[in-house]
């Protein structure tokens, strides 16, 4: 390691300084639970630290109009106990529950999920399908831009050295709307069982679909909408030849994108459980109510 | 630099080098080498520590980031009743995950001294323990619930 300062600001405007001042010889640090591993292995080797942890003004949810904001640095514990995302949320809740342990609960953030850009990343599969969009700030003033165009390669995002991810936003989903969220396996398993999905639903009396949109983690380079299973089921009625036919879709189109590698077959299978069971979910909570078992 | 922090109850004011993690700041330098280092990758919770009244990972917190926290390690943990029921349960073998099991139970017991099956396992899934497979400590987690809800023999 060849650190030579860490900064503590209290306010974004120092952030910001800092990082104007420091750019790509400084990392941003938030619970550090990505970025101490990343500093002793040697995959990134910067000279000054940044600690955002200590800034309030990036912590925590607000309701503004029709949207829910919610602070870079809510961590995921906060996230899974915030009384303000209502129980057609649930599908944010449990992936922020499904966070590794206690402990990384209680440091993880979810812009250091967002920005640390792993296909394994579990809070952004439901802010995916949430269609949520992000404000990056940096000394030059904001931009905003979709959490769906933000990855660019695994482990790659748009962020620019001088910006840092201030908020995330999406609309608070309504009635006849719910978001669901299946992860496979236990914590501490493999990394290949990682699969998840988050389905958010917008259905009508009749169970015609009205939107419908669906993201996944752990079937790519980084977590990504599903848009051919969308593009077919949105308009449809759901009954089970509906459901049928976008599971068989869902199955190839994985097994193409992922074709090659030893996981595919695997994976492109698993995923269709996967999605159901968030789709389940999801639908659940549109109709208001009812509990899904695990 | 120089950081202020309070641990076990006593107010530090000490000069850290930058790469310092929480865990090398507590062993060598305030040497309470009772938070243990497993895997160092957040991974097996031996190094677990509460800070500011949550649990958290001392291998994944840069000691310049615990500047005015509140850290409890194993040797601040006064309560008699967890780790007489971690004895008592035979919830100790070789005893490398011992202080962080009992931290982790400490922050448990601190909010809920009625837990559930479910919410002792759930509080410990941060913790690897290789010897006793985990239910002999459900029980001293259960015992010492129990003990603080009054009825010694329940
Ligand atoms: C044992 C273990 C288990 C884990 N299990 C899971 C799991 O089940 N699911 C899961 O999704 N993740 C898991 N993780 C990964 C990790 O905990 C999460 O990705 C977490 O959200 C990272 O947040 P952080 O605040 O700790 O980020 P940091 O480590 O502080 O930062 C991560 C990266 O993002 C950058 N960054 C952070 N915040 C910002 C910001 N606001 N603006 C710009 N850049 C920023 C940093 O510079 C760094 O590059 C696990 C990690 C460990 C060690
Ligand atoms: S040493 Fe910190 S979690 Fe293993
Ligand atoms: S007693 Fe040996 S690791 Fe738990």
């Amino acid at each position: 390691m060849n650190l030579k300062a860490c900064y503590r600001p209290l306010t974004l405007k120092e952030a910001l300084d800092y990082l104007e001042e420091y750019k790509d010889k400084s990392k941003i640090i938030a619970g550090g639970t990505d970025l101490i591993i990343k500093l002793r292995k040697g995959n990134i080797n910067p000279q000054v630290l940044i600690d955002i942890s200590f800034i309030n003004e990036l912590k925590g949810v607000l309701e503004v109009g029709e949207y829910m904001e919610i602070g870079c640095g809510t961590t995921f514990y906060d996230l899974a106990s915030c009384i303000l995302l209502n129980e057609r949320l649930k599908g944010l809740k449990d992936a922020a529950r499904s966070v590794g342990s206690p402990q990384i609960r209680n440091r993880g953030t979810i812009g250091g999920n967002i920005c640390n850009a792993s296909p394994a990343a579990d809070s952004v599969v439901p802010l995916l399908a949430l269609d949520s969009i992000l404000t990056l700030e940096s000394k030059k003033g904001k931009r905003k831009i979709y959490l769906k165009d933000f990855f660019k390669d695994k482990g790659k995002t748009d962020i620019r050295d001088d910006e840092i991810l201030t908020t995330i936003k999406f609309k608070t989903p309504t009635k006849n709307q719910g978001l669901g969220f299946y992860k496979l396996g236990l914590r501490k398993s493999l990394a290949i069982s990682r699969i998840s999905f988050s389905v958010f639903l917008e259905i009508d009396d009749i169970n015609r679909i009205e939107i419908i949109r669906v993201a996944s983690g752990s079937v790519g380079k980084f977590p990504m909408r599903e848009y051919k299973i969308e593009n077919y089921l949105t308009g449809r009625i759901l009954d089970e030849d509906t459901l049928n036919t976008a599971l068989e879709i869902l199955e190839k189109d994985i097994y193409e994108r992922l074709n090659g590698r030893n996981t595919a077959r695997f994976k492109s299978i698993a995923a269709k459980g996967v999605f159901k069971k968030a789709l389940l979910k999801a639908l659940c909570l549109a109709k208001g109510g009812g509990k899904i078992e695990d | 630099m120089k950081i202020e922090l309070n641990v076990n109850g006593k107010d530090y004011s000490i000069e850290i080098e930058e790469h310092l993690r929480l865990i090398d700041l507590l062993r060598d330098k305030l040497n309470l080498t009772g938070t243990k280092e497993g895997c160092g990758e957040g991974e097996c919770g031996a190094c677990t520590v509460i800070m500011d009244g949550r649990i958290v990972n001392s291998c994944l917190v840069m000691a310049f980031q615990a500047h005015k926290s509140k850290i409890i390690t194993i040797e601040g943990v006064e309560d008699e009743d967890i780790k007489n029921a971690f004895i008592e349960e035979g919830a100790v073998q070789c005893g490398f995950c011992t202080p962080g099991m009992i931290l982790a139970a400490k922050s448990l017991l601190d909010k809920n001294e009625n837990p559930s099956e479910q919410d002792i396992r759930e509080a410990i899934s941060g913790n690897l323990c290789r010897c006793t497979g985990y239910n002999k400590i459900v029980s001293a987690i259960k015992k010492a619930a129990e003990i603080k809800r009054g009825g010694r023999n329940v």
